[in-house]
């Protein structure tokens, strides 16, 4: 009846407003339909999307109504009781506006009951929740949407197979790892905003070449996947995954304003923050985590707390990715992407965690609290047994450095030797440096330690090998040292280089050369190349201003940038061999980053490795040739170039001369009769000028 | 190579010119005293006094007999050039921007400043004969330009024509005995610092702001090659021996000694004509 009485009011006001239109349409009113024969090229889905889905649909009213089954069956004295037990249950999804509890002719409930809320939306969240939920020992409710049993009556008796779907091709996501010379291909990002472009060039010798340049491909910035198989872009709707030798788009996931991402070690998972709550789409989780291969939603967060991105830390085999709280640790499993054991570690205190880069363990760090030292675990997952413990005295951080291959892992621990306790912040002082070594592969996981009194600057371990190296020390007395471990010894002092201006050190992905950088406006861009076997300075230059270095993934180059973000003038990038050497320097207005496409580890196995390198002397010589045969046609085309250029140029000039000599009785006459044209032409202007000069002096002997 | 320096100006420099023969240079500033000096040695022959305001432009005929230099002073001035003694002097309605004698010698063309309710206009003067009443004289072709100012000017080949360089980049061919525009180009996207002709007038280089010089031709005002920097380009001559252009620039001339040198990079380069390569760089 209610409804009724609204269409009719609707539909004499539908007739108000269209008198009143009448009246007013006396007057010509601009045509606002589209012209005859215009075909709409864009859809109503694209234009109006969201706003379709708000689009009011019919409804007949027992959207909201749901089924309880498995209710218990009381009699009418204790039905009182039973429904306010079903409203506290049940209210929590939203307010009950009706419901009907079945008596049969004893007067007890027949076990089934129906509930209505007041929105459809309700009823599905209740459903969800609620369905095989244990009242108790005997009683289990199943619930269901009342509709979803007219649902289920009207199944077709035919079934139809589901057409299949044309099959869409990937392209050859790998194709850049059959590169025949190995070359390696990095991306630049120049100016954020307007005129933003994505370049990416193969890094060819003598030059590199350009393979895609797209303007406005991304938003903000881009990032390679760990392996190198993807190039993701941001955008004001989500990301998307570029590949392929033509950087075709392999997939798009919708996640609006999305700041940061995070790819899992073995490429199969995404996961996309971002940091504000969008209005127009409030339900969003801040983070949401995705299988890469079919594009699915595979979970959702909402993180309570800001912390370091990325919030998530994966295990190097993408089985296990664990969130750190205030007090409790995380972990879930994947695929199931469910908690581990299906609840969180209570660690408090916990300040920090890593995963180990090759094995399934997680090493942590608790802070002291008064009185109980702080400690660093060790913890094997899944099994969550700790296999290390180290209490650390005095401690006022740490920091977490595992080597890459899992051999090892350093703590670094600031500790200090007087603190004090202001407001509400302590203060610590006298600080000292250590270096607690995990020797990860003997048994017991034995702990060296080294001492340092020098505030720590940097500190890295070498990729592929046994040698950490730190800078320490405050301006102008920085020096960098070099360490050695080896199993079953203490880390031993290789080198120690005093006085250098640098704030970073950058080694190369293949271990033994390392990069010393003075980064930033105090650092003033200086470089020094180092060879770490024999401790040699290979060379020592500079970057003015360089904000970046970054090693190509082989160890054969490096290039230092100066980006956009940090000054405005002279951005551009530098290309260096891994010896110091400039090759190539490329000045680049609004120069953003420049990033090297990963490669994944070599499929090669150890002995093959070795095999080559003992036999690099045999292939050395075909890679000269090829070399120099390259550079040679580089020249060659070079001077081809030059020589059409050339040529035409003195084309041109040729006849300018001819009409410059046929203009000479007019320059005569205006400068009376005066030859000006060369500077000696005019026999009368010059002067002649005797000069003498010394040339030689000879003493011949007169007897 | 040893520079020689030469120290005779108080504030920034705003033109240098050689003469015809090489043997005299001749600088302008912005202090109000323009001077001369030996190009053997550096020795100074003398200034000429009587500007009161920043001298912008200057150039000498082709026999270094007379000298002009237009100013900030709304003046134009002619003077001796052995004695240094002024001989004819025009006041204009706003500052006197370029100024270049013909090829002959016989005509002096000027153009002045936007600025005060006057727009910039050429002048184009006879000055066979300068006296006193040249101030009052009436010009051979006075054009005013509605558009952006004019910032650099050069004479065509055979005195016929007049070619200027303006604040957005435009480069503007005028036939003098009409007083029409022949030819009109807009290569460089800024204002135009700088002209200057080859050895043989048959092409001419302009240095921009845009980071560019580009050559042309200066009969069809045809652009034939441009030569790129990173900084603004403050001025660009082409070598009357070899394929070589030099650029000259990086900031104005008074930031210079004020900002480090490496922000700056003022350095002159060496380019080759034909190939658009820079080979070589002096520090300045």
């Amino acid at each position: 009846m209610a409804k009724k009485k609204v269409e009719d009011k609707n539909s004499h006001n539908g007739e108000y407003i269209k008198n009143e239109g009448e009246s007013s349409s006396n007057e010509e009113e601009p045509n606002f339909s589209d012209p005859e024969g215009y075909v709409d090229d864009i859809s109503n889905e694209d234009l109006l999307g969201d706003l379709l889905r708000d689009k009011p649909k019919e409804t007949d009213g027992v959207e909201s109504v749901i089924v309880v089954d498995g209710v218990p069956q009381v009699g009418p004295d204790r039905i009182e009781k039973l429904k306010s037990v079903i409203n506290k249950i049940f209210g929590k999804f939203g307010s009950i506006i009706n419901d009907y509890y079945p008596l049969n002719e004893n007067g007890h409930t027949k076990g089934y009951i129906f509930l209505e809320y007041a929105s459809p939306l309700h009823a599905i969240e209740a459903v969800k929740i609620t369905n095989n939920y244990k009242l108790d020992k005997q009683h289990t409710f199943l619930v269901n949407l009342f509709t979803d049993f007219s649902k289920y009556d009207k199944i077709p008796e035919k079934w139809e197979p589901p057409q299949p779907q044309p099959y869409k091709g990937q392209t050859d996501l790998h194709y850049y790892l059959l590169e025949p010379d190995a070359y390696d291909q990095f991306c630049v990002v120049k100016a954020p905003g307007q005129g933003q472009s994505v370049q990416i060039w193969q890094n060819t010798q003598p030059d590199p070449t350009l393979l895609e340049d797209r303007q406005t491909w991304t938003h903000t910035y881009v990032k390679w996947s760990p392996l190198g198989t993807y190039l993701s872009t941001f955008h004001k709707q989500g990301i998307a995954l570029w590949g392929g030798p033509n950087f075709t788009q392999y997939k798009k996931f919708s996640h609006s304003l999305v700041q940061l991402i995070d790819f899992s070690p073995c490429e199969k998972y995404l996961v996309t923050y971002s940091p504000v709550v969008e209005i127009n789409n409030p339900d969003q989780k801040r983070i949401i985590i995705w299988d890469i291969r079919t594009g699915q939603e595979k979970r959702s967060f909402n993180p309570d707390a800001p912390s370091a991105w990325p919030i998530f830390r994966w295990s190097h085999d993408d089985k296990f990715f664990a969130k750190m709280g205030t007090d409790i640790l995380s972990i879930y499993e994947t695929p199931s992407f469910g908690l581990l054991d299906k609840k969180s570690l209570k660690i408090s205190g916990i300040r920090d965690f890593y995963w180990s880069p090759t094995d399934n363990v997680i090493a942590y760090w608790v802070a002291e609290d008064k009185d109980v030292p702080a400690k660093v675990t060790l913890l094997d997952i899944p099994n969550k047994a700790e296999t290390r413990n180290k209490n650390l005295f005095n401690v006022a951080d740490c920091k977490i450095h595992w080597q890459t291959s899992g051999d090892y892992l350093c703590v670094k621990v600031d500790r200090y030797s007087k603190v004090r306790k202001e407001k509400n912040e302590t203060k610590y002082s006298g600080m000292y440096f250590n270096f607690e070594i995990f020797h990860m592969r003997e048994r017991q996981i034995p702990v060296d330690s080294v001492e340092c009194k020098e505030p720590i600057q940097a500190f890295a371990w070498e990729p592929v090998g046994t040698k950490f190296a730190f800078i320490h020390g405050e301006s102008p007395n920085i020096s960098v040292s070099f360490y050695n471990v080896k199993i079953g010894q203490a880390p031993t002092l290789l080198k120690k280089f005093e006085k250098r201006a640098c704030n970073h050190l950058f080694w190369s992905p293949n271990g033994q050369y390392v990069v010393l950088a003075g980064l930033g406006s105090n650092g003033g861009g200086s470089l020094e190349f180092m060879d770490t076997n024999e401790f040699l300075v290979m060379n020592t230059t500079d970057h003015f201003m360089m904000s970046d270095v970054e090693w190509d993934p082989t160890g054969r180059y490096v290039v230092t940038g100066v980006s956009v973000w940090k000054t405005q003038v002279d951005t551009g990038y530098w290309i260096w061999s891994f010896q110091g050497k400039i090759l190539k320097r490329v000045n680049l207005d609004r120069f953003v980053q420049l990033l090297w496409r990963p490669r994944p580890p070599t499929l090669l196995s150890e002995e093959q490795q070795k095999e080559i390198k003992i036999k690099l002397k045999k292939y050395y010589p075909q890679f000269e040739s090829k070399d120099r045969m390259r550079q040679s046609k580089a020249s060659k085309e070079l001077i081809e170039k030059r020589a059409a250029l050339m040529e035409k140029f003195n084309a041109y000039k040729q006849e300018r001369i001819a009409e410059y000599n046929k203009q000479k009785p007019r320059r005569l006459e205006l400068r009376n009769n005066i030859d000006t044209d060369e500077l000696d032409a005019d026999k009368d202007n010059v002067e002649e000028e005797i000069v003498e000069f010394f040339v030689k002096e000879e003493i011949t002997v007169i007897d | 190579m040893k520079p020689l320096m030469l120290h005779g100006h108080e504030r920034a420099i705003t033109q240098i010119k050689y003469n015809r023969e090489g043997d005299l240079l001749f600088s302008s500033s912005k202090d109000n005293k323009p001077n001369v000096w030996y190009s053997l040695n550096g020795e100074r022959l003398g200034t000429f006094n009587g500007h009161q305001g920043a001298v912008w432009c200057i150039d000498v005929d082709w026999m270094t007999t007379k000298f002009m230099s237009g100013a900030g002073d709304n003046t134009f001035r002619i003077w001796d050039c052995e004695t240094g003694t002024e001989i004819g002097m025009m006041k204009t309605n706003s500052s006197v921007r370029t100024c270049n004698f013909s090829f002959s010698g016989n005509m002096a063309a000027f153009t002045t400043d936007k600025a005060m309710g006057h727009n910039c206009e050429i002048f184009i003067m006879d000055v066979r004969n300068v006296d006193e009443s040249f101030s009052h004289a009436d010009p051979i072709l006075r054009i005013p330009i509605n558009g952006p100012r004019v910032s650099a000017m050069l004479w065509g080949a055979l005195d016929e024509t007049l070619i200027t360089g303006h604040e957005n980049g435009e480069i503007i061919q005028w036939d003098i005995k009409t007083g029409k525009k022949l030819h009109t180009t807009k290569e460089h996207e800024h204002l135009i610092n700088d002209m200057q002709m080859s050895k043989d007038s048959t092409m001419f280089i302009t240095a921009s702001k845009d980071h560019t010089a580009k050559l042309f031709d200066s009969d069809n005002l045809m652009l034939l090659k441009t030569y790129k920097t990173e900084r603004p380009v403050n001025s660009a001559a082409v070598s009357p021996i070899l394929e070589h252009v030099v650029l000259g620039g990086g900031q104005d001339a008074m930031d210079v000694t004020t900002t480090s040198a490496r922000v700056g990079k003022f350095d002159s380069r060496f380019f080759h004509l034909v190939f658009e390569e820079e080979f070589g760089r002096v520090k300045g």
